[in-house]
């Protein structure tokens, strides 16, 4: 307990910074959006016949951009971005720190086994991810409410949320389990956004080619998508069963070779 | 001398890393090429349609990407993404980590002033910036002429050179970021939450055409559509991007050879 309190305390500055990051994108989006609706309705409908490979490229997607649920659609993707960069590097960094800092040691002559430790330090993080997630929801159904002219979007928000989540806990447990098997504390951060760089790149790459269709299931920025969850206001099975497989997996290598590694000192 | 042999030594494997991984990149998007242009194809007809004036506002956009500078300078986005962040990295990590592993002393108490070692630091960054675009160009050049061997050279390499210029803008802040700062603990979180702040704001504001939000991030100093169609560079943002160089490391000298810096 006084682990998850110690790394909660720690954590509590980056985790107000990246709050305050998510005010100023939600803001700045929407406030983009009223500026948007007024432009007219003429290119809208012009976009809107651009086939959707080019839209990708042009970086428009598929939304109604002139509704504030199509908007905030948009938006969702560089949310999702944010709130995965800063799982991702919690993750590894939660983990790491104790060598990266040189207090390896003293946590580790404490009467605790490793498991019970990486259990308080996942616990943390996990309640970090999920304060996060809690504000941009908040920050989203407020905001977005004042945008959205009578249009029901507290609904969609809370699926598109429900997906972030479960992304972020993703890049949790993978920053987690590369920091666990990586016996150099300062590159597991990077190894960590690297992997999430190249996740991104590779959705991008899909949307633009529907030839690469095959590799969506290889990049977890393609299992939640805003137009998909806000068209069915459901998740797609095999998505939610290979992000599940993936938090199994790290979390397991996590834990197993956690116990395991020569910790350096 | 030392100095500087022993960072670009030390940063080597680091930085033919980020450039052939950002060259991979790049060929794939450039292999995506013939797909999407029989999709442009087909959209162009249907712009035929429309009133001339909508066309006009957006045809250039698309007729631009009919070529493969046209496609090349917007999926060049994601490859100025990376090397900002590779930059940044760069930029933090050499001026920082004399700090953060506890070599500060044994640095200074060298008999050579601050002023030569943040030199020497410098020009290391910017020959590790230098090769990792002649790897990155020395890998796209030929891909570009497999995928169309009628490439506007002039047009793909003016494209090419934004990544140097923006990797020059986010090395010059890392470096005054790592200055200001007294001890950084992470280089990732400190250039990556920026790195990313200033793409999602470039991103939202080309969505919308806001003129004003292209000078907030260096993701915009260089407009695509204008490369490709003056075949030049904008006067006023390379202008701007050049100050803000100049002054973020004039501020780093005056920062750094007056810092209180912290030893073990």
């Amino acid at each position: 307990m006084n682990i998850f309190l110690r790394e909660m305390k720690a954590n509590l500055t980056s985790l107000f910074f990246w709050s305050l990051g998510m005010l100023f994108m939600i803001i700045g989006g929407m406030a983009k959006f009223a500026t948007y609706v007024n432009s007219g309705q003429s290119i809208t409908d012009l976009i809107s016949q651009i086939p959707a490979t080019l839209r990708a490229v042009l970086g428009f997607g598929d939304f109604d951009l002139t509704k504030a649920s199509g908007f905030y659609g948009m938006l969702y993707l560089y949310l999702l971005l944010m709130t995965t960069i800063h799982a991702a590097m919690l993750g590894s960094n939660i983990i790491a720190k104790e060598e990266r800092d040189k207090t390896t040691e003293f946590l580790m002559v404490k009467p605790m086994s490793r498991s019970r430790i990486l259990t308080a330090k996942l616990a943390a993080g996990l309640a970090n991810i999920a304060l996060l997630n809690l504000v941009t929801m908040a920050l989203s159904i407020s905001i977005v409410g004042q945008y959205s002219t009578g249009e029901a979007i507290t609904g969609d928000i809370l699926i598109l949320m429900a997906g972030m989540f479960i992304l972020q806990v993703v890049f949790l447990f993978l920053g987690a389990g590369i920091s666990a098997v990586s016996r150099d504390p300062k590159i597991s951060a990077s190894i960590a956004t690297t992997v999430l760089l190249g996740a991104y790149l590779i959705s991008v790459a899909v949307d633009m080619s529907s030839s690469l269709n095959a590799l969506r299931y290889l990049t977890p920025f393609k299992y939640f998508e805003a137009a998909p969850l806000m068209a069915t206001g459901g998740f797609d099975v095999i998505s939610v069963m290979l992000s599940l497989g993936i938090i199994i997996v790290s979390g397991f290598a996590t834990y197993y070779f956690y116990n395991r590694r020569d910790l350096c000192v | 001398m030392n100095i500087f042999l022993h960072e670009l030594k030390s940063y080597r494997k680091s930085f033919i890393i980020w450039a052939i991984s950002m060259a991979a990149t790049a060929a794939l998007f450039l292999l995506l090429y013939q797909a999407i242009s029989s999709d442009i194809a087909a959209f162009t007809k249907v712009l035929e349609s429309v009133p001339e004036a909508l066309r006009n506002a957006l045809g250039f956009l698309v007729g631009s990407l009919s070529t493969l500078p046209g496609f090349y300078s917007i999926i060049f986005t994601y490859l100025l993404l990376c090397g900002a962040i590779q930059a940044m990295n760069l930029g933090i990590s050499i001026v920082s980590r004399e700090v953060s592993a506890k070599t500060a002393d044994f640095l200074l108490t060298k008999p050579v002033s601050r002023a030569i070692i943040l030199n020497a630091k410098l020009m290391a960054t910017l020959v590790s910036l230098v090769a990792t675009n002649l790897i990155f160009l020395a890998v796209t050049v030929p891909v570009a002429l497999s995928q169309d061997p009628g490439t506007n050279m002039q047009l793909f390499l003016m494209i090419s050179a934004t990544l140097f210029f923006v990797q020059l803008m986010f090395a010059s802040l890392g470096i005054l970021v790592a200055v200001v700062t007294r001890k950084i603990k992470s280089v990732v979180a400190v250039s990556l939450p920026t790195v990313f702040g200033f793409f999602i704001v470039g991103m939202l504001g080309s969505v919308i055409g806001d003129k004003a939000v292209r000078y907030l991030t260096p993701f915009k100093y260089f407009d695509p559509a204008y490369i490709l169609a003056n075949s030049a560079y904008e006067v006023s943002f390379v202008v701007t991007g050049a100050f803000l160089i100049v002054a973020a490391i004039a501020m780093s000298y005056l920062i750094y050879v007056r810092k209180d810096i912290h030893t073990v």
